[in-house]
Formats: C-alpha cells, structure tokens, sequence
C-alpha cells in the first residue's frame, strides 16, 4: 500500500516537473522512477524470454524514451503503464528480431544458433520451483503476460493499457490462470 | 442478485479481492460471502495461489537480476546529456502557443498551412529519441580493442597520451554512429581504452565523445585515464584490470577510482 502511494507520487511529480523549464529536474525525477521501476520491469522482461543484457538495454531505452516523452508532452497520464507499454513492445520487437537473425545464423551456419538462455530454466533446477515452474510453462503467454504484470502490481486497467486488450479478457486470464495454480496445490 | 443457492464464480472472488468490481456488484459478492462458507473458503484458496505465485514469480527472477550501480550510472550520464540540449522545438511551440490565445495559434497555423502550401520543408515528426551526446559508446560497436603491450611499455615516460586517429577512421567511426556530417566537431573520436593504457588503433575501440556533455565529458575522462595509469605504474593496479574497468564503464570506474558520484571540481 505504501509503495503504491510511493508510485502515485512519483507520477505526479513526473507530470509537475514536466511543466517546469529545468530539464535537469526531469532527469532527477526518471532517474528516481527507474530505481523504483527498474526491477519490476526486468524480472517481467524476463518473463518474456529475453536474455538478462538485452532486458536492461531495454530498460535504458524505456526510461530516455520517458524522459523524452515528457518534455514533448509535458505529461505522463499514467507512467507505470506508460514504462511497461514500452517495455514490452521494444520486447516483442527485440525477440522477432532476434529469431529472424537466429534463422539466417542456422541457414547459413547449417546448425541452429543457441537459443537466448532462458531464465527461467535455472529456476527450474531447484525443488521448490519445479512444479511452480510446470504449471506456469503450461499457461499460455498471454496468461502468464498478465499474471505477471498483476504480480508487479499493476491494476486490470494498466494491464489491459499494457497489452492492448480488454478488462474482461485480463479479468478472464487472471481468473483461469490463479484457479489452475490453485487445483495444482490440491484447493 | 446473487441467490443464497449460487456461488460466486472464480473470476467475481478475485476480481473482488482486487478491488475491480463495481460498487454495487461489490457488496452483493459481500453481503454473499458473508453467509456463504463455501465461497469464502474458495475467495481465500484463490489468494493463497495468488500470495504464493508472487513469491515463486519473485524467486525465480530476482536472483538473475544484475547490481543496478552500472545501468543507474548509464542512464543518469545519459539523462544528463539530454538534459544539457535544448528542449524539442514541439515543447517550445506548444509553451508558445498555451501561453498566448488562441487567436495567435490560428493565426500562426495558417501562416504555417500557407508556408506548406508554398512549399516550405516538412516538419519533422519528432517521435523516438533524438541523436544525443555519448557519454558511453554502444558497447556492440565498441567493446574497448588492446595492443599487444607490457607494462613496462606502458609506464614508459615517452608514451604518448593519445595518438592522433586517422582522418579516414574518424569519418569511419561516425558513420558507425550514424551522426551527421555537419555535426563531427563536436565530437572528438576518443579511444576507449586509451593507447596510454594499452589501448589499440582499432575501429572497435573508438567511439564519438562529446566535448558538449556538461558532466562525463571527454575531460572527465581524461583524468580517469592518467588515474589508472599511475595506479599501474606504482603497482597498485595490474594493467588488465585497468583495461578492463574502462571498458566496461568508465563512468563507473570513474566512480569507483575517485570514490565519488560525480566527476571532481578539477576534472572539469
């Protein structure tokens, strides 16, 4: 509750100080949203099977996007939204980039370039998360998309900003996704 | 109207439990939950999943998750530079325009459509990043090259500082950054670790540093470079770490060498 609060803050003060002529106050403010944001933004871009650098290469492009973004539009409805909207769309750019050079690699190397190791494969080797690990790989993506980005703390509605798709559908994802994991824990 | 007879769908216990029902919906489920044993077990069966997906969600990440010191400095250097540029022409056109009436935007937009229609240039989109400043290269471009040198070369008194890079790599380096031509002076093609250091004549380690950034600029850099090489040659430092720390992020070297955040009074 008193992170949300935090959250709230910051995002107005994003808005206010976008208003004022000192660019530098800017800088401070995203600079401060990053070290709130930086690691929710990670661990859900590693949900999305990036490799740990390109992830936080995406992280720096998200906050100069941000910083731009406010001294063009001088506001931020929403900047915790706004930080995972860009997040996952420079994502799925990276990922489709990613396979396309993968696929000309193979073709011209005659054997498949190695796979971007995948995080979530070490989580897998400890007990505790095996079966964590199986009921979540069995989801499909645009579940484990929302649980995730619900397990950050953003609201259905910054969900559905997020990934462009209804509060019915993220209410729907949500729902099916918790009751799996419960049944898996014999509830 | 839920009857005392039908339960609460999953989907309703959670959406509940988040907060995201209506007023209304929210206190029937309410009023229901209050009578009903059943659902309400199952409303804290869903949180339990819920608790325990958070914290397997958190598990399974957080290890991965690298020191944030080297991404924080990055951006910051690069917020830095930013900020130092004057702000986009919309901002200053939009500032312009709330700041007066309307009649005087009107009467600059049709002075704008009747330039347009003349045929003045287009007015650039200005969406994404601009161009800015290098503080730090593009570690896939530049990941820092090294001569085949010694120490003992290294802390020769006649070894040059830096050598002067070619006319031809220089226009080679910002091509590969895709800065314009007019804009080279303000840049100076800087090697990353320096040839004082060790450091090679090799497009992989060079990049554009700008002399205009008002805070990790060239000069800053400099004095990392003559720190490091004194701490070679009293050595307190091995070469291959120095090499390898301005490589990495001089700026966090910087930070780690000076024991400072930001760049000393005398290096600036």
């Amino acid at each position: 509750m008193g992170e949300d609060l935090l959250m709230a803050e910051v995002a107005i003060g994003l808005v206010e100080h976008a208003t004022e002529a000192a660019a530098g106050r800017h800088a401070e403010q995203v600079v401060h949203f990053f070290d709130l944001m930086r690691d929710r933004l990670l661990r859900y871009l590693l949900g999305l099977r990036l490799p740990v650098e390109d992830a936080e290469e995406i992280v720096q492009e998200v906050f100069l996007a941000l910083f731009e973004h406010l001294r063009r539009e001088r506001k931020c409805r929403n900047a915790r939204a706004w930080v995972f909207r860009v997040a996952h769309n420079l994502a799925l750019k990276r990922r489709g980039r990613d396979r396309r050079n993968r696929q000309n690699l193979s073709s011209r190397a005659g054997d498949a370039a190695s796979a971007a190791p995948d995080p979530e494969q070490q989580f897998l080797r400890s007990q505790r998360g095996m079966r964590f690990s199986a009921i979540w790989r069995a989801l499909p993506e645009q579940e484990r998309r929302c649980l995730a980005l619900r397990a950050e703390g953003l609201t259905y509605r910054e969900i559905a900003e997020v990934l462009d798709v209804s509060l019915g559908t993220v209410a729907a994802s949500l729902g099916r996704s918790l009751a799996r994991f419960a049944r898996a824990d014999g509830r | 109207m839920l009857s005392e007879d039908s339960h609460v769908p999953d989907e309703e216990l959670l959406l509940a439990s988040d907060g995201e029902l209506s007023p209304e919906r929210a206190a029937e489920v309410s009023a229901h939950l209050e009578r009903c044993w059943s659902c309400r077990a199952r409303r804290q069966e869903i949180g339990q999943a819920a608790i325990d997906f958070v914290r397997h969600y958190r598990e399974s990440r957080d290890p991965l998750l690298p020191p944030v010191a080297g991404p924080r400095a990055r951006l910051t250097a690069h917020l830095a530079q930013l900020a130092a540029l004057p702000a986009p022409w919309r901002t200053r056109w939009a500032e312009f325009f709330e700041k007066r009436q309307v009649a005087i935007g009107m009467a600059c937009a049709l002075v704008l459509a009747a330039g347009l229609w003349y045929g003045l240039p287009g007015i650039p989109s200005n969406s994404g990043i601009r161009p800015v400043p290098l503080s730090l290269p593009d570690p896939n471009l530049t990941p820092g090259a090294i001569a085949s040198i010694s120490r003992e070369q290294v802390c020769r008194s006649d070894l040059p500082r830096n050598r002067p890079v070619s006319s031809s790599l220089r226009h080679e380096v910002f091509a590969e950054y895709g800065i314009p031509a007019a804009e080279p002076k303000a840049y100076e093609v800087d090697y990353l670790i320096s040839p004082a250091l060790g450091g090679a004549d090799d497009i992989r380690n060079l990049w554009p540093q700008s002399y205009s950034s008002a805070v990790w600029n060239a000069r800053v850099k400099d004095a990392l470079e003559d720190r490091l090489r004194d701490l070679v040659c009293e050595g307190k430092l091995d070469l291959v770490t120095a090499q390898h720390d301005i490589a990495a992020n001089w700026i966090v070297a910087y930070m780690n060498y000076f024991h400072t955040d930001r760049p000393l009074e005398m290096e600036r």
